[in-house]
């Protein structure tokens, strides 16, 4: 009997809503605010902190809110021994360099892989994505004697050919993921037109892979702006170290007791990546995901 | 044979029509392997090179050829099993226990929808913004022994009656790190099973409510299902990722206390920027390279099995 009635609704219709409040929709949205009190409650302590003055951010029993917020731990930052400016603008022209070389390099490679044929080609998307899985680590020796011996150590040029070599066979595997997915009908009713090949890419794929671009330069940003091994090994001379860099080598001195100090430095470490992912959230999905089963 | 094949009922029909003889769209792949050559084959090849050697930079002589010596050396070095224990440890745990949280997630905020859907995930995936070194020294405050948020949190409810040091013991300090690398990682997993959940077809999901199939039939039976090829590939880029982890790693113990939380990664580093042991570093890099090599290679077959 219920089977009958249940199978009458039909495909379009919403399913059906349970009324007043049941223990299983309780237990669901407290599971919700568990897990955005787990996301949220670090980040939030980290901003909290860094308002806090020295005493405040190790007292036994710490403040919810600080009782006197201050910006003593920011204005810090730009006056103190420390260079904290330049460590910034160094960890931004080297992730942003290596974004741009990492995506312009990448995208005609992703691109011939995705659409043209030849021998090479399973061959070449398999080492692509067997370079993505190379422990970095590995390389460190040999990549250091191989800058050592450019004359590249310790300089931004130096570290960006460092990022490049995880940068890069992510850039290609993802763009590769966003070409896919163009039909391939776009680019053949404009042969169709009759305009040269060279024209088509970038008149006609270049603006549809725009989003895909600026998602993949983003999240090679990203992944050189968390790298702390290359700039540790490679950069000697502490004006030209990155932020994350920085952060790990000043903690011994600086920071040793200085928490707010430490976490005003950590969220300005933290606000040029947050806008970074927010701004390309949405697009970024189908480049990780369709890249990867097509790569694998 | 049977690739080619099996690439020709895909994608090989269109790729063919679409190449109609522009050879110089395949040469575009040519500044990429040149570069890729340059800064990971010639490194590669190198490392392959210096494991068979003697080369301790501060001995100031060149490198001297001992063929197999250091991997012989490995072999007994305890330190080096050691951290490859704390490895698969570090790497599979956390792996495991964020797509299980991620996944749990992603079920949980399926049913919202519209603007409490986007700001939920919105909120939801902060923590992966936050740059690793930062998660290492924000997770390192709070579990710090006095003025530690945790600690306090905890004593306060009862549950110790003393404040642990979290990050100081021995047992502690890998699960610890692991907390932190969790927190991390739980939005990738999220973020990416949630979009498989999404690309569910709607007439799998109604004609399995016609069938009356409860909740967790519904998960288990249905859901999963659609979800695993996706598992299996997110699973591996983390893994990946997490055999890499230095920063986290290194920002919070630098290793210690004693070895308990030296993985490979920072054993190599210290075994090459602190005590400059170039050769030894690379043999220990090589054998990682084929472990990881094989792992990939089977996990990949697996997953292809499966999907």
């Amino acid at each position: 009997m219920s089977s009958m009635t249940m199978r009458r609704p039909s495909l379009s219709e919403s399913p059906p809503v349970r009324r007043g409040v049941s223990v299983g929709r309780i237990v669901k949205y407290l599971a919700i605010a568990l897990a955005l009190f787990w996301s949220l409650a670090p980040v939030y302590w980290m901003l909290a902190t860094s308002f806090k003055t020295e005493l405040e951010a190790t007292r036994i029993d710490p403040t919810l809110i600080p009782v006197h917020p201050t910006l003593a731990n920011y204005v810090g930052l730009g006056g103190q021994s420390l260079p904290f400016f330049a460590f910034f603008v160094n960890s931004v022209i080297s992730c942003l360099a290596t974004a741009i070389i990492a995506v312009v390099i990448a995208t005609p490679a992703a691109y011939a892989l995705s659409r043209a044929r030849f021998r090479l080609r399973g061959m070449v998307s398999y080492s692509v994505l067997l370079f993505r899985m190379l422990p970095l680590v590995v390389m460190l020796a040999p990549l250091y004697l191989l800058l050592l011996n450019a004359q590249l150590l310790d300089s931004l040029a130096g570290l960006v050919v460092g990022f490049t070599t995880f940068g890069l066979p992510f850039a290609v595997w993802m763009m590769k993921s966003f070409i896919d997915a163009v039909p391939i009908e776009v680019e053949e009713a404009a042969r169709v037109d009759g305009y040269p090949r060279w024209q088509i890419l970038l008149r006609v794929v270049t603006p549809l892979i725009l989003p895909g671009l600026l998602t993949t330069g983003t999240f090679v940003f990203m992944e050189a702006w968390n790298n702390l091994i290359y700039p540790l090994t490679f950069m000697t001379t502490m004006d030209k170290q990155t932020l994350p860099a920085a952060l790990v080598l000043t903690f011994t001195g600086q920071f040793k007791t200085d928490w707010g100090g430490m976490m005003a430095a950590s969220t300005v470490t933290t606000v040029p990546l947050m806008i970074a992912f927010f701004a390309v959230q949405r697009s970024m999905v189908r480049g990780l995901t369709s890249g990867a089963v097509a790569g694998a | 044979m049977t690739t080619a094949v099996g690439e020709r009922s895909t994608k090989t029909t269109l790729a063919r029509k679409n190449a109609e003889r522009v050879p110089w769209i395949d040469w575009m792949v040519l500044p990429t392997v040149v570069v890729l050559a340059v800064v990971i084959g010639y490194p590669v090849v190198y490392t392959l090179v210096l494991s068979a050697t003697k080369y301790n930079m501060l001995d100031m002589l060149p490198p001297r050829y001992i063929g197999g010596g250091n991997y012989a050396h490995l072999l007994g070095d305890p330190i080096f099993w050691t951290s490859l224990r704390n490895t698969a440890v570090y790497t599979f745990g956390s792996v495991i226990v964020s797509s299980l949280l991620g996944l749990a997630l992603a079920l949980l905020t399926e049913s919202l929808t519209g603007w409490r859907f986007r700001s939920v995930r919105a909120l939801l995936l902060t923590p992966w913004a936050v740059p690793f070194v930062v998660v290492a020294f924000l997770f390192r405050y709070m579990y710090l022994q006095n003025g530690g948020v945790i600690n306090a949190v905890l004593l306060d409810l009862g549950l110790i009656d003393k404040p642990v040091l979290w990050l100081n013991n021995s047992f502690l300090a890998l699960p610890a790190i692991m907390v932190a690398n969790i927190w991390a990682m739980m939005p990738f997993f999220f973020l990416l099973l949630s979009a498989a959940l999404a690309a569910i077809p709607t007439e799998v999901i109604e004609s399995a409510r016609i069938d009356k199939a409860g909740t967790w039939s519904m998960v288990f039976d249905i859901k999963l299902p659609f979800l695993k090829s996706e598992l299996f590939v997110s699973s591996l880029l983390m893994i990946i990722s997490n055999f890499n982890d230095f920063a986290k790693i290194w920002a919070m113990t630098q290793g210690g206390p004693g070895y308990s939380t030296t993985t490979l990664v920072v054993y190599v580093y210290r075994l090459a920027f602190e005590n400059f042991n170039f050769g030894y570093a690379s043999a220990i890099g090589v054998v990682w390279l084929v472990l990881l090599l094989v792992f990939a290679l089977v996990y990949l077959r697996a997953a292809r099995v499966k999907v």
